[in-house]
């Protein structure tokens, strides 16, 4: 094979290898832009390393801090929430082959598709007379809304990626239903069901047009928070700062999924496991 | 093997529709204990959706099911006692080969020191001592199907149900997992309805065969009935690739004899089959098996019968090892089918005039 690879697909290789370079470079760019600034205290950034300390990390605030696990709390309490509902539910649409389920599965991806700000408005005139609005318990019910259809998409295309014949095979050798559900169902979508929730604590840690609305000065999520301080005072260097520990955080948790999970879950290999 | 509470299976007029498409009309059949019934037919006759019904995974329309004398068919398949094998196998991915077997055994309840003797038997009884730790995944085609069968026999089930288990297994592998099977199930004599589209399978394993076609029973009987004597033209053609040579009925039941369509004189019927009652004039088949296509050129035929003898042309020549498949264009009765032992056609070749036989004691006559 080698030998043969002529000049036109040598060509096409580092076309190929230079495409891949640009798009790693445009995604990540940004980010490692902010980090950069995170260790210079300062915006312009130089690429020299002499420069790097941790001055702006240790003037990070303790109203940052208490917005970061705020926000952390928060966005595990809807995530877990989420999760409970979503997959019973994607269970009942799929095994249940629901009448207008195409319809229904469709209905549920609105709150993705409708702009987070106009759903923030929305929830904000329900929440103003249900004083849910200022409260943690608004900002959990905010973030679940946004949750549920992404928890929901996921569990419907991991069960319908799940052969039936599991689920027959557990009714047959005498299990309940509910057996059947929480001894072969659920282990077997486990993987993808944690990398759901992953995706969605992600979404819910940095989810900010939505929190807006219904946040408050008693509840306040750390997207918030730095939003209204680079607004009122500019891009302060421990706000900087902030913004990288959520791109750590982010990082963490994605590498803990792959490492515990093994990186063959990673691409997505749960919806074609062998029957 | 421990003591089995296998039971006898009475399936009654039942009946199944998906929308205005019939799957299975008037389905009557009683399986004896321990008795190895195959359900044979091409894809869409029926037969899986009548064994779906008997696992309680599809609710029936009409008819009844029972076991022994228990009427099951309003019991979900949860209830039923029945063990059921996967095309797939559907073994647990997240449990090892003793987990998946003893799944059964914890959903009722049996105590972990029972547990663990069960599955040990049934390991020795599958041959996969030593394998009990690994996953389905660790294992090759061959044993997870063993292992799928170990689980559904693990509970000592009324019924076992075999959907077309064979079929996701290598040629040479099949061969011997079939006889395996068949053994295991004479082992634990354990009453079993086998679903096949593949009638040698059939053949080879079954007590009898319901061989089915577009939602009803064409046929019920033994192996042997059914390969010699099929009552219908689908039959004949269905199990065995028959030849299906025209033929008009002529004389009286003392003395049936056949006259082929085109040719001259008759030709004695010695099995004349108790179904066909038809009288003298009536259109039959005479079905002939390959294998009793004589190669007249090259081989002689053995006595028996009346003989008659046809001009041929050779159309193809298909080699199979120990056996040659051969298509004839044969005057007066079109498309033939020979298979001979490859030494007897070792000089035919494609495209040449030969000559061939059959004998009257080979021709066996069905309704058209």
């Amino acid at each position: 094979m080698k030998p043969r690879a002529g000049l036109g697909a040598v060509f096409s290789r580092t076309a190929l290898t230079l495409y891949v370079i640009v798009m790693l470079i445009w995604l990540l760019f940004p980010i490692v832009l902010v980090l950069l600034a995170s260790f210079q205290g300062k915006l312009e950034v130089d690429f020299s390393l002499a420069g790097l300390n941790l001055e702006a990390y240790k003037a990070i605030p303790p109203a940052y801090w208490q917005a970061f696990w705020f926000t952390v709390r928060a966005a595990v309490s809807a995530t877990a929430l989420a999760i409970v509902i979503a997959v019973p539910a994607a269970w009942a649409m799929v095994r249940g082959r629901l009448r207008g389920r195409r319809v229904l599965s469709n209905v549920v991806l609105i709150p993705d598709v409708v702009p987070q700000l106009i759903m923030g408005i929305a929830l904000l005139t329900v929440f103003i007379p249900l004083h849910l609005s200022n409260n943690f318990a608004g900002i959990l019910l905010a973030l679940v809304a946004l949750s549920l259809s992404t928890g929901l998409r996921f569990s419907e295309a991991l069960l319908e990626g799940l052969p039936e014949e599991y689920e027959q095979a557990a009714l047959s050798l005498g299990a309940s239903r509910l057996k059947s559900f929480l001894l072969v169902t659920i282990p077997l979508i486990a993987p993808g069901i944690a990398i759901a929730a992953l995706f969605i604590f992600m979404q819910n840690l940095v989810t900010f047009e939505l929190l807006f609305f219904v946040a408050g000065p008693n509840a306040t999520p750390i997207s918030v928070r730095l939003f209204s301080d680079i607004v009122d005072r500019g891009v302060i260097p421990y706000a900087v700062a902030m913004a990288g520990i959520l791109v750590y955080v982010a990082m963490a948790f994605y590498t803990l999924v792959a490492v515990t999970l093994g990186p063959k879950y990673m691409a997505g290999s749960v919806m074609s496991r062998k029957g | 093997m421990a003591d089995t509470t296998s039971q006898s299976v009475t399936i009654r007029g039942v009946e199944k529709n998906f929308g205005s498409f019939k799957a299975v009309t008037d389905f009557n059949l009683e399986v004896a204990a321990g008795e190895f019934v195959t359900f044979l037919g091409p894809s869409g006759c029926g037969k899986s959706t009548t064994l779906k019904m008997l696992s309680g995974l599809l609710p029936q329309d009409k008819g009844e099911i029972l076991f022994g004398e228990r009427r099951i068919d309003m019991l979900p398949a949860n209830q039923r006692n029945v063990g059921l094998v996967f095309q797939n196998y559907a073994l647990f991915p997240h449990m090892t080969v003793a987990e998946n077997i003893a799944f059964g055994l914890s959903m009722r309840r049996w105590s972990k020191p029972r547990k663990q003797q069960r599955v040990a038997e049934l390991l020795s009884l599958v041959r996969l001592e030593g394998l009990e730790n690994r996953k389905p995944e660790q294992l090759s085609g061959g044993q997870q199907q063993r292992v799928a069968v170990a689980r559904a026999l693990a509970f000592n089930p009324d019924l076992v149900l075999l959907d077309e288990p064979l079929s996701n297994l290598d040629a040479k592998l099949r061969e011997q997992v079939r006889l395996d099977l068949r053994d295991i199930q004479k082992h634990a004599r354990q009453t079993t309805v086998f679903v096949t589209h593949d009638q040698v399978e059939a053949l080879v394993m079954s007590d009898r065969i319901v061989l089915m076609n577009a939602g009803r029973i064409e046929q019920i009987g033994t192996p042997v009935e059914l390969y010699a004597a099929p009552l219908t033209e689908f039959g004949a053609r269905f199990v065995g690739a028959n030849n299906l040579v025209p033929a008009t009925l002529h004389g009286d039941a003392s003395d049936p004899r056949a006259i082929v369509d085109g040719v001259d004189g008759t030709l004695a019927l010695t099995s004349m089959s108790e179904q066909l009652n038809e009288g003298a004039g009536a259109p039959i088949w005479l079905c002939v098996r390959p294998e009793h296509i004589f190669l007249t050129a090259y081989e002689t035929m053995p006595a028996g019968g009346e003989v008659r003898q046809f001009n041929a042309r050779v159309v193809d020549k298909v080699y199979q090892g120990t056996s040659v498949l051969i298509d004839l264009e044969v005057e007066k009765l079109g498309r033939v089918r020979a298979e001979r032992p490859t030494m007897a056609a070792a000089e035919l070749q494609a495209g040449q005039q030969t000559s061939i036989a059959f004998s009257s004691c080979h021709a066996v006559p069905r309704r058209r």
